[in-house]
Formats: C-alpha cells, sequence, structure tokens
C-alpha cells in the first residue's frame, strides 16, 4: 500500500512538473521569434511578481528601471552565484525567480544541461552579438578582476610580470579572495594550467628570470605559478574589502587582484590605487602573460518561471544601452554589443579579452584534480 | 460457545485499556509527539544519510565517473582515504581536529568563566551583582558574529592578517596585537566560550543557588579549610551542571559557522563546519557526512552525560530545598573582583556596540574623524548617487528593512509560539509519564535538533521542500525554526512540569475539571513564568539565526540577518553595522519587554 501510494504520488510529481518544463521552453522558443511589440504584449498578459535573482547589486536598479517602464510588479533578489545555483535546484512555484542573472560558467553549463535554465536570445540582439557571446548562453556582460596596486611609499609593487607576485619578498603582501568562497577564482586559478596558459606562464618565467622554468614536481608552469601564487596570498572577505583594505594608507607595498568596478566606491581611496594594466598600458607594455582575468555574466530564464515572456522581456530589457546603464555607468562592465562603448578611461574589451585569462567552461568541468591542487594550496 | 465469549472478553479487555491509556492526555500528547518528532527529526536524518551514499548530478557525478542518482561509497573513500593532494588531511582530518580544539576549548572557557561569575554572584558578597547577573547574557542575546566582528575591527593591525590597517587598539592605544591573538583557534574559542558562557552561569548558577547549605556548614564546622570545601563539596554538587553545559556547549561550537569565518579563514584556519559549508556547494555528499560527524559527537556527549549522571533532566532542574546559604566575605578583595568583571562584561557586552554605531557612521574605514562621519547610511537619500558603497538609502528609510524586521519579528514569535506551546505539552507527557520509556524516548526525541547544526538541518529541510509544494515561504522557515528551538522550550517545559506535584492537578481531576482548563487554569499560572520563558528562548535565538535560515529564505532580504549576511559580504560595511545594532537592540527590547511584563527570562528558559 506504501509502495503504491508513494508509486503514485511520485507519478503525479513528474507529470505536474514535465508540462511547466516542456511549456517554458516552448514559450521560450515561441519568444525569439517575436517582435518587441508582441514580447511585451505577452508579457503584460502574464500575472504574479516577476522575480529576478542576480549576482550582482546593480540589478536592483535594473529591475526597478524595468518596472517603472512596463508598470510591471518585480522582485529582484541579491544573491550570491551558490545560492542562486541551489536555490534553482530546489525551488518551485511562485516564489522561485522567473529570471536569473549569472555567473561561473562552468556550473552553468550543468545547470543548462539538467534542464534548469534555458538559453533566451532576444531578436534584436541576434545580428550584433558574436555567436559565442549567444550559446550556449546570452552574455549580458564580462567582468573582469585585476591586479591592483597601493601606490604610496618606496616598495610600489607595479608588476610587470605575475611571477612576480611569486617572489618570497612578496608573501603577504598579495591580497584575492578565497577561491573556494567564489567560484570564478577557482576557474581563474584552473585555467592558469590548462596548455595554453601554461605556456604563456612558462615564457613569462622566461621572460622575467631570463632563465628556462624549472618545474620540478609541477605538471606544468601554471601548476607552479598557481602554488606559489597561492603561497604569498592572504585571504580577503569580499572585493569590496579587498579594495578599501590595499587603498589604505597605511597599505603601501600591498597588491590586491579584486573586480575594477569597485574603484567606484566612495570607500575606496581611488587615488591611492593603479591599475597594473593601465600603466603597463600608458608606458606601452602589458602585464606578462596576463593583468587578471575576465568571466561573464549570463542571462537566462529559468525552467519553473511562471513569468516566462516577462522574464524574455526584461532580458532584452537588459541588452539595450538603458538596460545596461546601472553597470555602464562606471568602469569594470562590458557588454558584448559593440554598440555599447566603454566608459572614458578604461580600456576596451578587446584588449581586455586579449590581456586577461577567460573562462573555458569544458576545461574547468573536467579539472577535480586541479582544484584539489588548489585546495591543497590553500590550506596553511 | 465458550471460546467466543473467551475471545471476546479478551477483545473487550485489550479494548478496554487502549480506552483507558488514551483517555490519559499525556499518553496523547506523547504519541502524537512521537509521530511528529519522528516524522521531523528522525526523517531529516534518514535523508541526510541517504545524500551520504547517493552521487548528486553535475560535478559530483563527473568526479565520481557514475550517473546521478546512483548509490555507492565514493564519498566515504574521498573524504576519508584520498592521499592524493592531501585531500582528506585537509577537507576533514585537520579541521576535525581543530574543531575539536576549538570545541573543547570554548566549552572550558564557558565552564570557567560562568562558573566562577555563577559563584561569586551566588556565594560571596561581591559587590555591584545586579549588573553583573543582568548583562552577563548579553553575549548569548546578541548575535555570536557580534563578537567576533568587534574582536577583528578593535584588534586588527597592519602587523597581521590581511596587514593593510589597524584597528580601535593600535592606532588610539598604538597596542599591536600579536596574529595568534587576533585570529585563529585561541579567539575563535574565546568568542564562543564568551558567548556560550551564560549557559554555565545559568545552570551552575542554579544549582549553587538552591543547593543545600548543610553539608558546607558541617565541613565549616568542623574547620574544613574554604579551599578544600569547595573542591570536595562545592564542585562535586556541581559537576552535573558542568557536564550540561559541556553538551551544550561542545554541540553549539561545534556547528558555529560565522565566528570561525571571521576569525579563521584570514590565517587559513579551518573548523568542520566552514569546511562543510564550502563542500555543500560541490560536493553535497561529503558535506552530509561531516554532519554525520558532527552529530555523532554531539550524541556521544549526550550518551556519556546521560550515563555519568543518570538522567539529564536532573540537573537542568532547580531542586533541593536550601538551607541559609552562607556567603563568603570577600573582604578587600571584593571591590577589584568586581570592578574587574564590570569592565570584562563591558567590554564583552556594550563596547561591540558602541564600536557598531561608530562603523556604522564612517564613510572610509579607519578614518574615526568627525569629518569621515554621516548619517547617511541610516537616514540617508540618493545615496548610490553620491556614495555609491552599498544600498541607496539608510537603512531607517529603507522599506526593505522594514520588512525584513516585521518578518523576521513574525517569524520569531510564530517560532515562539509553536516552540513554547510544543514544549509545555511535551514537558507536560514526560513529566506525568516519567520513567516509561515513551517518555525517555519522546524526551530524547526532543532535544535530538539540538544536535544538528543549523546549516545541516537548513540544507535537509530545503531538499525536503521540493517533494512538498505547499511547504515553502514563511510556512517552511516557521516550521524549521519551531522544529531547531523545541529543545529550549521542551527543557524549561520538562522542568517547569517535573517542579509540580501531581496533586494540584489531581484535585482538578476529581472535581471533573475538563485536561485543557486543567491547563489553562491551573498549570499555566503556576509555573506561568518557567512556560514564558520556554517562549522567550525561542523566539530570541530566532531573531538572531543566520545559518538555519540561510539556504530557506526566499530573498536575502527577506530577515534581517540574511540581509546582515549579505551586506557583510559585500563589504557594505557601515550598513551591515547598522543592520547588527538594530538586531541587538530589537532583541534586547524584545527580552526587555518580555521580562518586565511577565518576568520571564532567558535564564529560567535554560536553567528551569
Amino acid at each position: 500500500m506504501k509502495k503504491l501510494l508513494a508509486l503514485l504520488l511520485t507519478c503525479m510529481l513528474v507529470l505536474s512538473a514535465i508540462p511547466a518544463l516542456a511549456d517554458v521552453a516552448d514559450d521560450v522558443a515561441a519568444g525569439e521569434a517575436l517582435t518587441h511589440d508582441e514580447l511585451v504584449e505577452k508579457a503584460l498578459a502574464e500575472t504574479g511578481t516577476f522575480v529576478v535573482y542576480g549576482n550582482t547589486s546593480r540589478i536592483a536598479t535594473a529591475a526597478e528601471d524595468f518596472a517603472a517602464l512596463y508598470n510591471i510588479t518585480t522582485e529582484a533578489n541579491n544573491l550570491k552565484d551558490q545560492e542562486i545555483y541551489t536555490k534553482l535546484r530546489s525551488e518551485n512555484g511562485n516564489t522561485a525567480a522567473d529570471m536569473v542573472m549569472i555567473q561561473d560558467g562552468a556550473q552553468l553549463t550543468d545547470a543548462i544541461d539538467e534542464g534548469l535554465v534555458i538559453n533566451f536570445v532576444p531578436s534584436a540582439v541576434k545580428d550584433v552579438l558574436d555567436e559565442s557571446d549567444q550559446q550556449p548562453a546570452l552574455v549580458h556582460q564580462y567582468i573582469n578582476k585585476l591586479f591592483i596596486y597601493n601606490n604610496l611609499g618606496d616598495d610600489v609593487p607595479a608588476i610587470r610580470n605575475v611571477w612576480e607576485l611569486t617572489d618570497p619578498s612578496m608573501k603577504g603582501n598579495v591580497i584575492f579572495k578565497n577561491p573556494e568562497s567564489e567560484k570564478v577564482n577557482m576557474n581563474f586559478l584552473v585555467m592558469c594550467t590548462k596548455e595554453d596558459w601554461a605556456a604563456k606562464l612558462a615564457d613569462a618565467y622566461k621572460a622575467w628570470k631570463g632563465e628556462d622554468i624549472d618545474l620540478g614536481s609541477y605538471k606544468n608552469a601554471g601548476y607552479k605559478w598557481v602554488a606559489e601564487f597561492l603561497d604569498n596570498v592572504t585571504f580577503g572577505k569580499s572585493d569590496t574589502t579587498i579594495a578599501e583594505e590595499v587603498s589604505q594608507e597605511t597599505a603601501a607595498g600591498k597588491i590586491g587582484l579584486f573586480v575594477l568596478s569597485k574603484l567606484r566606491s566612495s570607500s575606496v581611496l581611488t587615488d591611492n590605487l593603479t591599475v597594473a594594466q593601465y600603466d603597463a598600458s600608458a608606458q606601452g607594455y602589458t602585464v606578462e602573460p596576463f593583468a587578471g582575468f575576465m568571466y561573464p555574466m549570463y542571462t537566462m530564464v529559468n525552467t519553473k518561471a511562471t513569468r516566462p515572456y516577462t522574464g524574455m522581456l526584461f532580458i532584452e530589457y537588459l541588452m539595450t544601452q538603458e538596460g545596461f546603464q546601472p553597470w555602464g555607468k562606471s568602469i569594470g562592465a562590458y557588454s558584448p554589443n559593440a554598440a555599447i562603448t566603454v566608459n572614458d578611461g578604461d580600456l576596451t574589451i578587446d584588449v581586455w579579452k586579449d590581456t586577461l585569462v577567460m573562462e573555458d567552461a569544458d576545461y574547468i568541468l573536467e579539472s577535480f584534480e586541479v582544484e584539489d591542487f588548489i585546495l591543497q594550496h590553500c590550506q596553511k | 460457545m465458550q471460546q467466543t465469549n473467551a475471545k471476546g472478553f479478551q477483545t473487550r479487555r485489550l479494548l478496554g485499556r487502549v480506552r483507558a491509556w488514551f483517555s490519559k492526555p499525556a499518553n496523547v500528547i506523547l504519541l502524537l509527539f512521537l509521530v511528529a518528532l519522528t516524522v521531523l527529526t528522525l526523517y531529516p536524518l534518514l535523508s541526510m544519510l541517504t545524500e551520504t551514499v547517493t552521487i548528486h548530478t553535475g560535478r559530483e557525478a563527473r568526479a565520481a565517473q557514475l550517473s546521478a542518482g546512483s548509490i555507492a561509497m565514493y564519498h566515504f573513500q574521498r573524504l576519508f582515504a584520498t592521499s592524493e593532494n592531501d585531500y582528506s588531511w585537509i577537507q576533514f582530518y585537520q579541521p576535525f581536529l581543530n574543531t575539536l580544539l576549538v570545541s573543547v576549548a570554548a566549552s572550558v572557557i564557558a565552564i570557567l568563566f560562568g562558573g566562577i561569575v555563577a559563584f561569586l554572584v551566588t556565594r560571596t558578597d561581591l559587590k555591584y551583582k545586579k549588573f553583573i547577573s543582568g548583562v552577563f547574557t548579553f553575549p548569548y542575546i546578541m548575535p555570536s558574529w557580534t563578537l567576533a566582528l568587534f574582536w577583528e575591527t578593535f584588534f586588527k593591525n597592519v602587523n597581521i592578517g590581511l596587514k593593510t590597517s589597524n584597528g580601535i587598539m593600535a592606532s588610539v592605544f598604538g597596542i599591536y596585537m600579536p596574529e595568534w591573538f587576533v585570529y585563529g583557534a585561541f579567539p575563535i574559542a574565546l568568542v564562543l566560550g564568551l558567548h556560550y558562557a551564560p549557559f554555565a552561569y545559568i545552570l551552575i548558577g542554579g544549582i549553587l543557588r538552591n543547593m543545600d547549605a548543610n553539608l558546607e556548614e558541617a565541613a565549616t564546622i568542623l574547620k574544613t579549610p574554604r579551599i578544600r570545601i569547595i573542591w570536595r563539596i562545592t564542585l562535586p554538587i556541581v559537576k552535573p551542571a558542568m557536564l550540561s553545559t559541556f553538551l551544550l556547549v561542545f554541540a553549539s561550537s561545534m556547528s558555529a559557522y560565522s565566528v570561525p569565518v571571521f576569525l579563521g579563514s584570514p590565517v587559513r584556519y579551518y573548523v568542520l563546519s566552514t569546511k562543510m559549508k564550502s563542500l555543500m556547494d560541490s560536493y553535497p555528499g561529503q558535506a552530509y557526512i561531516i554532519v554525520g560527524v558532527m552529530i555523532l559527537f554531539g550524541v556521544a556527549i549526550l550518551l556519556l552525560n546521560q550515563k555519568v549522571t543518570n538522567s539529564r533532566k536532573q540537573f537542568t532542574t532547580v531542586t533541593g530545598k536550601s538551607g541559609q546559604i552562607s556567603k563568603i566575605h570577600l573582604n578587600r578583595a571584593n571591590r577589584p573582583v568586581a570592578i574587574l568583571l564590570v569592565i570584562i562584561l563591558l567590554l564583552v557586552a556594550v563596547v561591540p556596540l558602541i564600536t557598531f554605531a561608530l562603523e556604522s557612521v564612517i564613510i572610509k574605514a579607519g578614518d574615526y574623524s568627525l569629518s569621515n562621519m554621516t548619517l547617511d547610511f541610516w537616514i540617508g537619500r540618493d545615496l548610490d548617487k553620491r556614495l555609491d558603497q552599498g544600498d541607496s538609502t539608510g537603512i531607517l528609510l529603507n522599506p526593505k528593512v522594514w520588512n525584513a524586521l516585521g518578518y523576521s519579528l513574525g517569524l520569531a514569535a510564530t517560532c515562539a509560539i509553536v516552540a513554547g506551546t510544543c514544549g509545555i505539552l511535551v514537558g507536560y507527557g514526560v513529566a506525568k509519564r516519567r520513567g516509561s520509556k515513551l517518555a525517555s524516548l519522546v524526551n530524547s526525541l526532543s532535544f535530538f535538533p539540538y544536535l544538528m547544526p543549523s546549516l545541516a538541518f537548513g540544507a535537509i529541510y530545503l531538499s525536503m521542500s521540493s517533494q512538498l509544494p505547499w511547504l515553502r515561504g514563511f510556512a517552511l522557515l516557521a516550521l524549521v525554526g519551531s522544529v531547531k528551538y523545541l529543545p529550549f522550550a521542551s527543557r524549561s517545559g520538562v522542568n517547569a512540569m517535573l517542579q509540580l506535584s501531581g496533586e494540584i492537578e489531581e484535585a482538578a481531576v476529581i472535581t471533573g475539571v475538563p485536561w485543557w482548563k486543567r491547563m489553562v487554569r491551573v498549570i499555566f499560572p503556576i509555573q506561568k513564568s518557567s512556560f514564558l520563558s520556554g517562549y522567550l528562548l525561542p523566539m530570541v535565538s530566532c531573531m538572531r539565526e543566520l545559518s538555519l535560515f540561510v539556504l530557506l529564505v526566499p530573498t536575502s532580504n527577506t530577515i534581517l540577518t540574511t540581509m546582515l549576511m549579505q551586506y557583510s559580504e559585500k563589504g557594505w560595511a557601515q550598513f551591515g553595522n547598522a543592520i547588527n545594532l538594530l538586531i541587538i537592540v530589537v532583541v534586547l527590547l524584545v527580552n526587555f519587554t518580555v521580562n518586565k511584563l511577565t518576568g520571564a527570562s532567558i535564564d529560567k528558559g535554560v536553567g528551569g
């Protein structure tokens, strides 16, 4: 009897879930063919509060502007990437998000495979964006974390080569967020061990030391750099804290690897900070072989959305100049849409793509051992 | 015919017995709670155990090279026996040893500090007793990370941690504390010890206040030295209370998350709870094994505790008919000891509040000049255009904050009402059926949620809720909170009921007063303040709870603590400090108001 009941309940659950999944997928497929006006009409016909999860704080402003523009009751929630993935897996019904804005390409690949989220590319940007920015997930923006140092005192760490950060004299002077607490940081370190970046790091080592790299027991130059870099690093709580702390007058000699956009905050003493690559560009060179890393922030429709068309309309809105404004008003956020230009004083996305380490989800997904290796060096 | 008659007689007798059994409210209550608690505590435990052998989708399935949903011992092998890259050492053994060290040290600190103060307050003529006993429960009322945050803000300096800025101690007094003092095992154990010292104070104090003075007096008459009396008479009497404290503090310290994050992470000092949290994101199977280990330890200490003292309930109860207790005269030591205690309590309970107030009004960190101060983070508008370091409005003008405060208060009140009422009922059932297997089973089950780490408890309920569409939002949070805080309420319920003599109810039974009327008109009024304390403790705990709710809240803005954590993680320090202060003030106000209106207090809730 119990078994029968359990089976019946399971069947009911599965049956009730399948149509929802299929419905949203159908809606998204249909939505891609709609014009803006048709999408608006469909969105306004939907009922209930439109719920958004995003792991950027400025999603709140974008959602407010969107709500005012279309008169749609909107609730924007700023969550950590991991919280969003956890919620996507476990939430159902009206409280779940209709649309998410999320980072970490590796986990997103899993989420797409699991059928948690669906990609939607608005017709307006189909011909504007590179294919790689449309599939498997729509890139809303790129965010960069750069080497930024305190420019006070006699001991300014104006690095030209990332191997300088592994020098014993730099121990305790490099500040980075713990890769265990934010996956994009882990992804960056994993990427350093990929063959192409490892080769570049080996070249950079030779340029720095004037001799070929001695790998010892390390598999390649990437492993060696990651290990020695982490040995010198002190972990900061958040990128904001790191930016604030490195900018202190008492922090001469310190260098951090954090989000460039944090320089906008009034709690950061921006005058005391220099972006390593800005300085390098001004003098006609680049930081070898990279000046930091860059990762995409994606927009996706939740397969459990109760307002899928509103989710699509919001994605379309975010891809416009107006929708990008909350991020675009200050440095450190780059639209894949070439029509949306960068701020004065910042470098273009193409320059950054050449000088920063980018995520490769496929490589990251297969690199469990590299993560173990990184964890080992995150320990004392 | 005769056989049928005999059978019928037997059936009738059985039915009669069943009817008689069910006619006693205590039996019905115990049975209902047995079923409910089995579903609400044992089911999560079993589902957690299942998770430890299940391969989850994504990273876990790929790493194990097994299909998602399959059953395997992979997680155990990986967590306990992987030597490559020192995996097991890093993910389990090292954090495990750190956890043991910190939890034992915290328990010892709590017992020593709480016990000594309890002794001084109850058994000596110490000055400023009223202030000391009034403020002593503050650290428990305040969220545990409060003290951790304060510790870091106060003692950090350019020689340790990030080595970038000076805290108040270094910048104002020019004193630079060493790294071991500010980060790592020592401050974690100390902060947890101070946070839970009120347990020791309340439990040990309760015994000391009510103990029979005859033994000590007899020893005094026989000219036994004071120190020998304390060692041979007083200490053995309070030993059960000390063991109780050890159980409570050890289990709480083991699953504490915020304090090790604040004070351990900067120097890469990890404990089981911090490892569990990071594993939960990528390898949930291994995270649940860690939870299992924590629960095993909790249960082991509980069993040890029960074995040593035979029955746990005895020492949380205020018992004995005390005679006139002779107070020790501290003489010339009185004032210095009292002043020292007052200073320590001010440092632990009052200075943090002042620090939070200060940190919530400065614009640039570390600059405490007036020109760097603003009330914008409290009452400002359009801050995104001017300061751009967090929200656009100050917290007191932000509807999100008020909504979260309302939600937190509503949730805390609901959990308190549900847990408190259930606690009274469990107490009634257990006291009435004292000694029966059913009573002791329900009693143990009702204490079990205490041993489940909050974060894991929340995670399990989250996965349960995905199977039950109606269980979400407020209902989910209220259910989880009520179950998690039931141990507090059931403790005070059992203790209060055990103090009641059976005759009191019997008189009403004889005159035919229905059960509910006996409860409302007779039992409740007599033990009102103890029962109300059983409501107050869940209320206070719920208001400052983070780990339990962090995965379950619909959004980070739902309750104040998750909002605070979000602000803190983003580095919006001023908003974070302001909300922290708001939480503490609200909790203190609730505590104070309930105390003044009803006479209930936290100490009665824990100590019975």
